[in-house]
């Protein structure tokens, strides 16, 4: 800002899951981050220069539940709060609910950081009738406090002037005088053995006291061997807490919240529930929330299956590159490049402009943009967390709870991004059977795109007996998956966020977001592919494959020997091997196509969503997850060949 | 309503009819001591006013305007007074 001194350091966004922090994220730095109508969205910090202050970073962190940290996102979070430069802390709450804003409130003033409170969606609490004396409870904090409505910018420009010029808040609450003691102790110990530079000493030993692994992790490592002082502080305050000492006091930080909450909220009596509470309602009702997923269901289909995959693809594909582009650029290469295999690897059969650009261009492009817009809208409605709660009886049988549903959705999308977000989930063994299922079993949207243009265009029931083989070994392999890998069942809670028109320019802001995500991953891999496929064939690699292949491929699967071809684009792309038989499609029958979409739908994901894969669960799981779904896919498709040829 | 007393009986959240506002009493120890925290976090603290919305597929309550949507294996350890 003009006329204040800039001093470096970070400020952190801090708060619950889904209170919009990350719109306000993009509103304070100009920066895109991907923003969900659903809880757990930021998976990993973001970082962007201030717009207000340039020389300052602004850190968009993954909500916490609470603190002290028990999640990844809450250890995130904790992590960020320790190894931070911090200027100042942004704390944004939802305006709704203040007491359990003030909750962690609560907690964030013990750490001495200066803190700004920002209390969003503040339309929304109006709307519920909700009232909060700002002034008031500024007063009580000690630090500003802003109603803001990020989403359409409203008190953002009073937030930067407050954050400029942050303070270190009050406390709000006196624990208990024998906790108070305990905490004291472990304080003076930590300013004695390690002081933090920025946070307060009595914050970190409620913390540490409230067994908080990532402030434990950090004392071990600044205290050296003096850590074992301060941990037996601990041991001793447990034994004489009378209780489980972290629960005692999280209880009192609950109550004090309570208090001061009560003392600046007012609420006036409404008799009729709002319209969005209605339909958020309607859509998890146990009569009417089946019909109306089935309604959606339909219209997804629709939109993407027959608008995108059909209609689009029809008019890119036939019309412009088939039709004008193709014939146009072989015209140029052949009058202009006299060097024979340079034209046919440019425009040839194994062309990177004739397969990989028309491939990535005319025949997927249409696909994922249809799917990230209707995603986009039933992600921005908040639809999506209403749909684990209709699906969590599903996922029990599968040792998951409806949880899962939001990776799985997110999977039809691009495996690869939902992988990255399995992190959602709270035991590593959901984590697990998740990102084994989504290798498996979830097509990612080009090649849902694929398989619903190919198979729509034979039959309705192609389509519902690739849907049908789909589910059914998603549930058999997830049923014995969670039978064999240990550990529990974690039952659902979740929270569900207000049903809302979805606001078309966010729908679009996260559409091209992904879709250059996409492109950017797509298209190289597209033309490396070509590229491969065109060696492999000028090599005669490729018909070697194809008579190796061949047995496998026609003897068990029954199809054609050049769908050997489809299989080995398959190795790099999932939805690059479909579009292969896609291409191909004339000369297959109906039994052909749904055994191929079948086996290459379970083949393998893509290179990019094996290495997500191998970021995640490490090389050996990644390594397992593939010996088993490889010959897993030929098998299943073999054996329906048998069962639809015996059928038929 | 009157404050939640001793002699009161207590009843599982799971078993309240739609429609009902009752006062939380406790948690009960059967439910897994984190989740028990998060739940807490989530506003499900002693004497708070929950509002039961529906029973089927899962419990769901409104607690302070937000809506939560329990487990029945979680809610028949939930302990409310009406």
């Amino acid at each position: 800002m003009s006329g204040t001194l800039s001093i470096p350091g970070t400020f952190l966004l801090v708060g619950h899951p889904n209170v919009g922090k990350s719109v306000l994220f993009h509103r304070l730095t100009g920066a895109y981050v991907n923003v969900s109508n659903y809880p757990g969205t930021t998976v990993e910090v973001t970082r962007a220069s201030a717009r207000f202050d340039r020389d300052s970073a602004l850190l968009d962190t993954p909500g916490v539940l609470a603190l002290p940290s028990r999640s990844d996102d809450e250890r995130t979070t904790v992590r960020a709060l320790l190894n931070e430069p911090t200027r100042a802390l942004l704390q944004v709450g939802d305006a709704k609910n203040l007491r359990r804003t003030l909750t962690l409130t609560a907690l964030l003033a013990e750490l001495g950081a200066p803190l700004v409170l920002a209390l969003n969606m503040h339309d929304e609490a109006a709307a519920r009738g909700v009232s909060i004396d700002l002034a008031a409870l500024s007063e009580a904090l000690g630090v500003p406090v802003e109603a803001t409505v990020a989403t359409d910018g409203k008190g953002v420009g009073a937030l930067t002037r407050h954050l400029t010029d942050a303070r270190a808040p009050r406390r709000i609450l006196q624990y208990d005088k024998a906790f108070d003691a305990e905490i004291e102790r472990v304080a003076a110990a930590i300013t004695e053995h390690c002081p933090h530079p920025v946070l307060a000493a009595r914050g970190l030993a409620i913390l540490f006291l409230g067994g908080d692994d990532e402030v434990e992790a950090w004392m071990r490592q600044h205290a050296g061997d003096r850590f074992a002082g301060i941990a037996t502080l601990r041991q001793e305050a447990r034994a004489r807490a009378g209780g489980d000492l972290p629960t005692l006091l999280a209880k009192e930080r609950t109550e004090a919240a309570d208090v001061l909450a009560r003392s600046v909220v007012r609420r006036s009596i409404r008799s009729t529930p709002l319209l969005s509470q209605r339909v958020g309602q309607a859509v998890v009702h146990p009569v009417w929330g089946l019909p109306i997923l089935l309604c959606i269901l339909y219209l997804v289909y629709e939109f993407v299956g027959v608008f995108g995959a059909t209609t689009l693809v029809g008019l890119l594909e036939e019309g412009l590159f088939e039709g004008i582009l193709n014939p146009a650029m072989t015209h140029f290469i052949d009058a202009y490049v006299p060097i024979k295999w340079v034209s046919e690897l440019l425009v040839g059969q194994y062309g990177l402009w004739t397969m990989g650009m028309t491939y990535a261009l005319a025949l997927i492009l249409p696909i994922v943009t249809t799917f990230f817009l209707a995603f986009g809208v039933l992600e921005d409605s908040g639809y999506l967390p209403r749909l684990s709660v209709i699906a969590n009886r599903l996922f029990a049988l599968i040792g998951l709870n409806g949880r899962a549903v939001l990776p799985m959705v997110l999977g039809l999308g691009c495996v690869t991004m939902a992988t990255l977000t399995t992190r959602i989930l709270h035991s590593p063994r959901e984590r697990l059977i998740t990102t084994f299922l989504l290798a498996l079993a979830i097509p990612c949207s080009a090649q849902l795109g694929v398989v619903l243009g190919m198979l729509g265009s034979l039959s309705f029931q192609a389509v519902l007996m690739w849907a049908l083989a789909m589910v059914g070994i998603l549930m058999l392999t997830g049923f014995l998956a969670s039978k064999l890998i240990p550990g529990r069942r974690i039952p659902l809670v979740t929270e569900m966020p207000p049903m809302r028109l979805p606001i078309f320019g966010n729908v679009l802001k996260k559409t091209a977001g992904r879709l250059k995500w996409y492109l950017v991953e797509v298209i190289p891999l597209f033309l490396v592919g070509t590229f491969l496929m065109f060696s492999l064939d000028k090599l005669g690699v490729l018909p070697a494959i194809i008579r190796a292949g061949e047995p496998l491929v026609s003897g068990w699967l029954g199809l054609p020997p050049e769908a050997s071809a489809a299989f080995v684009m398959g190795f790099l792309r999932r939805d690059f091997g479909a579009t292969g038989l896609f291409a191909m499609s004339e000369h297959l029958d109906s039994i052909q196509a749904v055994v191929g979409m079948i086996t290459i739908t379970l083949f393998i994901p893509c290179f990019a969503s094996l290495m997500m894969m191998v970021k995640e669960q490490g090389v050996k799981t990644a390594a397992t997850m593939v010996a088993l779904i490889v010959p897993f896919a030929f098998l299943v498709g073999g054996l329906f060949n048998i069962a639809l040829r015996a059928l038929a | 309503m009157s404050k939640h007393s001793d002699h009161q009986a207590l009843v599982p959240l799971a078993f309240i009819p739609p429609g009902q506002e009752v006062r939380l009493a406790s948690l009960g120890d059967e439910i897994d001591p984190h989740q028990r925290e998060q739940l807490t976090a989530y506003g499900l603290a002693e004497n708070r006013p929950i509002r039961v919305l529906q029973q089927k597929p899962m419990t769901v309550i409104l607690a302070d305007e937000v809506e939560l949507a329990l487990e029945h294996s979680v809610a028949r350890h939930v302990w409310v007074s009406r």
